[in-house]
């Protein structure tokens, strides 16, 4: 097993700069890189000044912030529910958040925070409607952490239907609207969005890292975490919660960006991570260098039509699944 | 030092009681087996003692404090228990495993300073584990990770020692050293009580067997007074001898052939 | 591809008879609509269900409105329109709402989505007609053919003759006058504008201005904000909510155009069909984009 050097953690905050930077530099406007430093400053032609600071800067900082969260809920996921194959959107999380979105698009609203709080209200829902359905299983079902999981893809079912009926009775507009939401966007990245979900993701990442030794000690089992004196049942119904709000924040910003909350932290894990605090954080830098230069990706690829990002970001899925066969045969 | 007291467990949705008013003592310096043939109890009461069964009466405590008046953390301080069954989802370094043992010291922030370290190098010599402290978890085969688990357990520095079972699937060299093990952690102050169905081997090392059926107490005592003959086979429902080994020096239960009509 | 060359099959063979024919045609003739499909043209039809609003606009105009005995919700105009029965959606129609008012026509726009009720009334022997309504040039198919349906060839050609005379005249006046860059907002997320696939490009070109997007070559298509304001138009072009829109974004001021306030309104419900109004469509926009010179 690949061991974890302290270098690796200067390499890691230097590359996600540097893609940051290249994602920043690199749009349908060319601007040379000096230009681009200029308008960061504030410096310079007030169009190029205008499009650095008001339309790649917020979009690339969401990306980040999106790709972090996702990384970190994963990450916590994975070890609370002991399963390398689990990811914030099985919880229901994204499921909720689109009935959400997609009910505010087919009652006509169209403004960004009415969308946004519509999304992270269902995606709310959607966590404490699982944690109610796990409560239908009785005392030793609830302790179990994968009738957790089991909840999730039963809220996440639930959610696909009622979708699949708002849809099927809307106009070409709504539907439009919607379809582009759920496939996941960096591209209405505002300042305000930005800002929101900075301060969830600080506070839901914060908690998680805060707590992140009880997750080493849940990713033992739960009679071993008894004996430990972590209470299973609580300590990964905390988890369970933090990490979906987490997802939540970022659904409700960026719409559904698949697969990062499932790779990454196997990424991290094969760099040798394992006591969560540090893989959280590493999980997090490396979502956030993945999302960025994937939307930059979305961005470049096809110009002048951009691609949505959680097409790309599925694209993921491909190869590491194919991985995932090859070590069980 | 355990002392459970008419302790009733209960799993919800059963028509009895898997534990039916249990009591017995498990005092410091003594080895303690509870015994009994396949669902007379045994696992149900490492549960109560994990707080993982619901106990609708009857009482453990800890030193005379009963257990539900501890918090989750002081528990794990005064009880280190070691499951039938523990599998890691991702390979972690045995030391790093081993150091987990400390989590009820440290709690979520504190740093390990001298005590830990030592308390962990001295749990992986105890159980005999040192050489394997840089190898990962997925490459221990069953005795070595059996042992690593009772290295966890003893990192926890807990005056109590709870196995539930901690010799299955070892050959007679890891059985026995794992029981030579135990008993010298009894004779160094440690109360130890241990889960085994090893009912010969158990007649050699415990200072006291409780032998359960169908949820109660059927006996206890020394080995000699509760291996009696009729007695095992009422329990166990197969004829059986209760020899006494001249070699070894304890009860030894010889089940008899019976062999089937066809 | 293949559409393209069924649609010039199509129109080869909708418009051939009549060039080679005068109105003095057989009584019974079959021609073929944008689907390939048989119409059957000989008696008048007295109950015509039509599910577009430009179809249901031109029936008005060619003074069939009170046969027209269901319409899709969007067909408002004119304001006896209104009076019909609403069969609902235009697009993916509910058939079985369709039959129940026994019409011996219905009118469609053929997108692929319309197929499937298209084939339903065909099977049960109702005479369908699926017409594109992409370009002005389908706007006067369509009005012939329902002249020829209505067995009145001469009021269509009347229509076509009123819309065409309008719209030669915007595109006159503003012959002279510079053509502006223009970029058209139709939505937002994601941003999508017209395309030279559509007739609203044509009419930009009438008006005297330039789409900024002629190069995509669909009906419209999705762009970047940035690409926008690569791009550089003089003026935008935005229906009420968009414009409102674009107002209160502060990221739409990296485009020249909104910045300046150069952002036009237009009447979505005017200018967003192919129809009978063609020529007050492109008069509004030259008034917008230059006013002061047509009248």
């Amino acid at each position: 097993m690949t061991r974890f050097r302290p270098a690796y953690w200067p390499a890691l905050i230097a590359i996600l700069i540097l893609i940051a930077i290249i994602a920043v530099a690199r749009g349908a406007v060319s601007l040379p890189i000096v230009a681009v430093f200029e308008a960061l400053r504030g410096r310079g032609d007030p169009t190029a000044v205008a499009i650095v600071r008001d339309l790649r800067l917020p979009r690339v900082v969401l990306g980040a912030l999106v790709g972090a969260g996702l990384g970190a809920s994963g990450a916590v996921l994975q070890g609370a529910l002991r399963n390398s194959l689990a990811e914030p959107y099985l919880l229901g999380v994204s499921g909720g958040a689109a009935v959400g979105a997609v009910l505010a698009f087919s009652l006509g609203g169209t403004s960004e925070p009415v969308i946004t709080l519509a999304a992270f209200g269902g995606g709310v829902a959607a966590v404490f409607v699982a944690l109610a359905v796990s409560r239908a299983g009785g005392r030793a079902a609830r302790a179990d952490l994968r009738t957790l999981l089991i909840a999730g893809v039963i809220v996440g079912a639930f959610a696909n239907a009622a979708i699949m009926v708002a849809l099927a009775s809307a106009e070409p507009n709504t539907i439009r609207g919607a379809l582009w939401w759920m496939m996941g966007s960096a591209a209405d990245a505002t300042w305000t969005r930005v800002i929101w979900l900075a301060v969830s993701v600080a506070l839901a990442g914060g908690a998680l890292i805060y707590r992140a030794r009880e997750v080493d000690v849940l990713a033992l089992g739960e009679d071993t975490a008894a004996s430990l004196g972590v209470d299973a049942e609580n300590a990964g119904k905390r988890a369970f919660i933090l990490a979906a709000l987490l997802a939540a924040a970022t659904v409700a910003a960026a719409g559904l960006i698949g697969f990062v909350g499932l790779v990454v932290p196997h990424i991290a894990r094969g760099m040798g991570l394992r006591a969560h605090r540090p893989l959280i954080l590493a999980a997090g830098l490396i979502g956030a260098t993945l999302v960025v230069a994937a939307d930059l990706a979305a961005r470049t690829v096809a110009a002048p039509t951009e691609l949505p990002l959680g097409a790309i970001t599925a694209l993921l899925g491909v190869p590491f699944f194919l991985v995932q066969l090859r070590r069980l045969s | 030092m355990i002392a459970l007291q008419d302790l009733v467990v209960r799993y919800p949705g059963a028509g009895s009681n898997a534990v039916d008013g249990v009591s017995f003592v498990s005092s410091r310096g003594e080895l303690t087996a509870l015994a009994g043939p396949n669902g007379s109890g045994k696992s149900s009461i490492v549960r109560a003692l994990l707080r993982r069964a619901e106990t609708p009466s009857g009482s453990v405590s800890i030193d005379g404090r009963d257990v539900r008046s501890l918090s989750y953390g002081e528990l794990a301080k005064n009880i280190a228990v070691v499951p039938q069954r523990e599998e890691t989802a991702f390979p972690i370094r045995v030391q790093d495993y081993v150091a987990l043992g400390r989590y009820p010291h440290l709690g979520l922030w504190r740093a390990p300073g001298h005590e830990d370290f030592q308390a962990v190098d001295d749990a992986l010599s105890q159980a005999g584990v040192t050489e394997l402290a840089t190898r990962d978890t997925d490459a221990l085969s069953g005795g070595e990770w059996q042992r690593v688990r009772i290295a966890r357990a003893l990192a926890q520095r807990a005056p109590a020692l709870v196995l539930d079972e901690p010799t299955t699937f070892l050959d007679v060299a890891h059985e026995m050293s794992i029981f030579e093990l135990l008993f010298s952690l009894a004779r160094s102050g440690l109360a130890v009580l241990l889960v085994s169905h090893q009912l010969n081997l158990v007649a050699r090392f415990a200072d006291k067997i409780v032998l359960l059926d169908h949820g109660r107490v059927a006996t206890s005592g020394s080995p000699v007074e509760v291996m009696k003959a009729e007695r095992l086979e009422a329990i166990y429902g197969w004829p059986v001898v209760v020899t006494r080994d001249p070699a070894v020096g304890a009860p030894a239960l010889v089940p008899l052939r019976r062999p089937l009509q066809l | 591809m293949f559409f393209r060359s069924r649609l010039l099959l199509s129109t080869f063979l909708a418009v051939a008879p009549l060039v080679a024919c005068d109105k003095a045609s057989p009584r019974t003739d079959v021609v073929r609509d944008d689907f390939g499909d048989s119409v059957r043209i000989g008696a008048p039809p007295t109950r015509i269900v039509s599910l577009s609003p430009a179809t249901t606009e031109i029936l008005f105009t060619l003074g069939a409105g009170s046969r027209v005995v269901g319409r899709s919700k969007y067909d408002l105009w004119p304001d006896s329109a209104k009076l019909v029965q609403s069969l609902g959606n235009g697009m993916q129609p509910n058939v079985e709402a369709v039959l129940g008012v026994h019409p011996d026509l219905v009118l469609l726009y053929a997108s692929q989505d319309n197929r499937p009720a298209a084939d339903r009334l065909r099977s049960v022997g109702v005479n369908t007609v699926a017409m594109r309504q992409d370009h002005i040039a389908d706007f006067r198919r369509l009005v012939t053919l329902l002249g020829r349906i209505l067995n009145d060839s001469a009021r269509a050609q009347t229509v076509i003759d009123s819309v065409d005379h309008t719209m030669d005249r915007v595109q006159t006046a503003t012959r002279g006058a510079s053509r502006p860059k223009v970029f058209w907002h139709i939505w937002d997320a994601p941003l999508i504008t017209v395309g030279s696939g559509s007739f609203m490009d044509e009419l930009v070109n009438i008006a005297g201005a330039t789409n900024i997007y002629a190069d995509i070559t669909k009906p419209s298509g999705q762009i970047s904000l940035e690409d926008v304001a690569r791009r550089d138009p003089d003026f935008i072009l935005a229906g009420p909510i968009g414009a409102h829109a674009i107002e209160s974004d502060p990221r739409w001021r990296i485009v020249r155009a909104a910045r300046e306030g150069k952002i036009l309104v237009v009447d979505t419900g005017l200018v967003a069909r192919p129809s009978v109004r063609l020529g007050e469509a492109a008069l509004s926009l030259a008034q917008l984009l230059h006013p002061g010179t047509v009248r």
